[in-house]
């Protein structure tokens, strides 16, 4: 009898050890799976998924000039450049692999890049290659490791009220995206992004922020900046807490959906 | 359709083709003032090449100002520096003029000092630089309010950064390109940054003069660049031991 028992106990306490790794890697803050085997090379599948499924907007060239693209804005990202938005790397820097897959999969909310869940992994991981080799940037340089994030702070009232001061005072983030973050400050209207293209800052009362809702994502999108855009980088400025605090006020400008439309 | 009009709209659009290289080919990285290959020597019997860039313009162009940088600039004024043309001589300030196809010639020597690029009243002093390859510049915010510095380059790493008062930036640009600078809060101020593979390059001064010294002899391009006026060249032998004196003239049109 005895040994039964403990080979119950055993299974089951394995169980939970498998439930709870599982549990901690689907709320692990990246979103994004460890190890992803990006092709070295260029490969057919690549180049049959980029054809089918993103030349008609990023174009055959990668220039961002598919037939889709004439009146669409946001227009589809150029890749000539190697200037890329959403990244874990520092201002200025090429994007790691991970971050590419991560905006693949994910998409850009509030423009018709759509998540490319559709496409099995492989697919998706397949076109990466083809993405960069449309620009001799990556020939140039490496991407820089990504930017250090910091151990989180509880959103306390008096750190959101610490956010305000920098969003409003020392930093200023509300020339470009508004006191109240509608992305009506005074220097909104004039914004075009490095294509020549009129941009928004972002109006944060939406919510649908395009690198991705966590606190995270938006830590990430003020230090690292967005390439290519107005929008830039306070790498230097700001402590690890007071990034969090600044993090904490920009998500607490969203407003309720039903509020929204008024 | 009727085919004027189609016709019409085939040269609009082999026109914005044209246009299109044009505006891009200005700030892109091609437009590189040296060619690759650089050998250093000893260059014991050089020549030196002096010489004066002019702007000739039909009338006084508005916009044209005599050593504008006398005057403290006022804040509430946009500026307009692009063009700064001495009433005295014609002579061209920040035009760069540097040899295109040398590939031997004096050591590469990058200044340990880096060249501080300062925002002062919104805007970038200088408004151009000239450096070699490898050089560190600084970028200051002598303001009491936010900027940024926003670069657009492909082979040197980009940046767009955020800047406090008195926060000081270094970076190093490595390959050569020609870079402007922007700040996103203030499009009235912009500012290059020329960086070019060898030591064979200056700037012209407020009366347009330049001076560049231990060329090896030979015959070699000069080419000068301006961020408004565009480029300009001319074959130039320079002779041992000797001074040589050109001169290069951007016509108004
Ligand atoms: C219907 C048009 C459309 C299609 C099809 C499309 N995209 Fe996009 N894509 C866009 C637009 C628009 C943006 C820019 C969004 C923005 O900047 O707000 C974009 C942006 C991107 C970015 C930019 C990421 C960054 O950090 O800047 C990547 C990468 C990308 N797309 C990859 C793909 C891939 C891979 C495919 C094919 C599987 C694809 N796209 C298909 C419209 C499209
Ligand atoms: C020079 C104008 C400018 C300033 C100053 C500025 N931003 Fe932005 N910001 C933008 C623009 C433009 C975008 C939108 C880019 C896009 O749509 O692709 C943006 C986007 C963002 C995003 C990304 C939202 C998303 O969709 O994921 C965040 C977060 C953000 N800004 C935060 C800030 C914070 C915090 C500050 C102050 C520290 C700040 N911004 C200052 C122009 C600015």
């Amino acid at each position: 009898m005895k040994p039964k028992v403990l080979l119950d106990k055993v299974s089951l306490w394995s169980a939970t050890a498998v439930v709870s790794v599982a549990l901690m890697l689907s709320i692990a803050p990246t979103n994004v799976k460890a190890e992803l085997k990006v092709p070295t090379e260029i490969t057919e599948l690549g180049k049959d998924t980029y054809k089918k499924y993103c030349s008609p907007c990023h174009g055959e060239e990668g220039g961002g000039n598919g037939p889709l693209a004439r009146s669409m804005l946001p227009k589809p990202r150029d890749f000539t450049r190697g200037a890329y938005k959403f990244r874990t790397t520092p201002s200025g820097s090429l994007p790691t692999d991970e971050d590419i897959y991560r905006t693949i999969s994910f998409g850009v909310p509030n423009s018709t890049m759509i998540p490319w869940d559709i496409l099995t992994e492989e697919q998706r991981l397949s076109v990466i290659p083809v993405l960069k080799s449309f620009s001799e940037a990556f020939e140039f340089r490496k991407p820089d490791p990504p930017v250090e994030v910091g151990l989180r702070v509880r959103p306390t009232e008096k750190c959101i009220a610490q956010g305000k001061k920098i969003y409003e005072e020392k930093l200023e983030c509300w020339k470009c995206h508004g006191i109240e973050g509608r992305g009506d400050g005074p220097s909104a209207a004039e914004q075009e992004d490095d294509f020549g293209f009129p941009i928004k800052p972002f109006d944060f009362t939406t919510g649908k922020f395009k690198g991705g809702n966590s606190p995270q994502d938006v830590y990430l999108r003020f230090t690292t900046g967005l390439n290519g855009t107005p929008m830039p980088s306070f790498a230097k400025e700001l402590t690890d807490e007071e990034r969090w605090c600044l993090t904490y006020y920009v998500m607490s400008l969203i407003k309720p959906e039903d509020d929204n439309h008024k | 359709m009727n085919y004027a009009k189609l016709n019409l709209m085939k040269q609009l659009f082999l026109l914005s083709i044209v246009a299109g290289f044009f505006g891009w080919n200005f700030i892109a990285p091609t437009d590189v003032l040296a060619e690759k290959g650089y050998t250093e020597i000893e260059v014991a019997d050089g020549g030196t090449v002096i010489g004066n860039v002019k702007y000739m313009s039909g009338s006084e162009a508005p916009g044209l100002n005599l050593y504008r940088d006398w005057e403290l600039s006022d804040a509430s004024k946009t500026s307009s520096e692009k063009l700064i043309v001495s009433k005295i001589n014609n002579g061209l300030k920040n035009a760069i003029v540097s040899l295109t196809d040398i590939s031997r010639g004096k050591k590469k020597v990058t200044s340990v000092i880096h060249p501080l690029i300062d925002q002062q009243n919104n805007i970038f002093i200088p408004r151009v630089l000239a450096i070699l390859e490898g050089t560190t510049v600084d970028f200051l915010n002598g303001d009491e309010v936010m900027h940024n510095v926003h670069t657009r380059s492909l082979k040197n790493q980009p940046f767009n950064l955020g800047t406090t008062y008195k926060q000081r930036i270094s970076k190093k640009f490595d390959y050569p390109e020609i870079i402007q600078l922007t700040c996103d809060l203030h499009k009235n101020t912009n500012a290059w940054i020329v960086v070019l593979a060898h030591p064979y390059f200056d700037m012209t001064d407020r009366n347009g003069y330049f001076e560049i010294c231990d060329i090896p002899p030979g015959t070699y391009k000069f080419r000068v660049w301006h961020e408004e006026l565009g480029n300009l060249e001319k074959e130039v032998t320079v002779n041992p031991k000797e001074i040589t004196t050109i001169e290069f003239e951007y016509s108004q049109n």
